[in-house]
């Protein structure tokens, strides 16, 4: 996965890309920036099968690694908006504007789930903590295509994917998948070799410590 | 019939002749003279940065609770 991922990021730089005015050189940024909500996706599709699970049989594991992946979701989610806005600044010409409804809504699904985790704290019972929690994670999980994929689209934008447009599609040009496709696959294995590590700390200090919630 | 000629951006004259904004915008200058420079490729670095950084940032927070509570445990067991 490291040598993969190292892969992608130098070919990423190194490659011929076509010239696409504005964009110029920063069309690489497709590399970067959209692997990171694919990441985040993956990851919150990971932390909504745990919490469906966990509503099935209540095991505390479950609960564990629907929380985990959420919050490395949120990571990949984080770097996805700053990477964002730095790229709006130098193509679009401002960090952040209200007229770009997918830039919103995605900060508006960051909202929701940093509400997650603000419910999470709000419980001192652990089971009670965990099947709520569950719940909403799932009601969460349903916002995101819609947020991200249905409205964008039925909108004017300036991203790709906008105005009933699909993201790729003929305009996205055939040199820039062959880094695309290997940068999403890179950065969704890195999202869940972190995810991994995180619900494997957060089960030790469960065993250690069953009453405290991160 | 009586124009209305006076009516044009009385906000300018109600503050001052300079922007809040422009002073910044001359700061920033060098930097984003910079950025542009190169057909573009330095945003393409600042969001690897960035990437990298919050990345970073994220697992160093999880060494230091995993050393946290290796500590909790050594000093449960003497």
């Amino acid at each position: 996965m490291a040598v993969w991922l190292t892969l992608v990021i130098g070919g990423g730089f190194l490659i011929y890309i076509p010239e696409i005015p504005i964009l110029e050189q920063t069309a690489r940024n497709i590399f970067f920036h959209v692997p990171m909500w694919m990441a985040m996706f993956a990851m919150f599709a990971t932390s909504c099968t745990y919490s469906i699970r966990y509503l099935n049989s209540p095991n505390p594991q479950f609960d564990i690694k629907a929380e985990s992946a959420a919050r490395v979701g949120m990571i990949f989610g984080l770097c996805g908006l700053l990477t964002g806005s730095l790229w709006a600044r130098f193509t679009w010409g401002t960090w952040w504007t209200f007229a770009e409804p997918k830039m919103n809504l995605a900060a508006l699904a960051m909202m929701i789930y940093v509400a997650y985790f603000v419910l999470r704290s709000a419980f001192d019972d652990e089971d009670k903590r965990a099947k709520i929690a569950a719940v909403y994670n799932i009601f969460a999980v349903t916002t995101i295509p819609f947020l991200l994929y249905v409205v964008p689209r039925q909108l004017t934008s300036l991203h790709p994917g906008a105005d009933g447009n699909p993201a790729f599609s003929e305009i996205t040009a055939a040199e820039l998948r062959f880094i695309l496709y290997p940068a999403m696959l890179g950065f969704i294995a890195l999202a869940f070799w972190v995810y991994d590590i995180m619900h494997r700390y957060q089960t030790v200090r469960y065993h250690i410590n069953p009453e405290q919630d991160s | 019939m009586q124009i209305d000629s006076t009516a044009v951006d009385t906000l300018t004259k109600a503050y001052s002749e300079v922007w809040a904004g422009q002073e910044s915008v001359e700061e920033m200058n060098a930097i984003v003279a910079f950025m542009y420079s190169n057909d573009l490729i330095y945003v393409v670095l600042g969001v690897t940065l960035i990437i990298w950084s919050v990345l970073l940032f994220f697992m160093i927070r999880v060494d230091k609770k995993v050393a946290s509570l290796e500590e909790k445990l050594n000093s449960e067991e003497p």
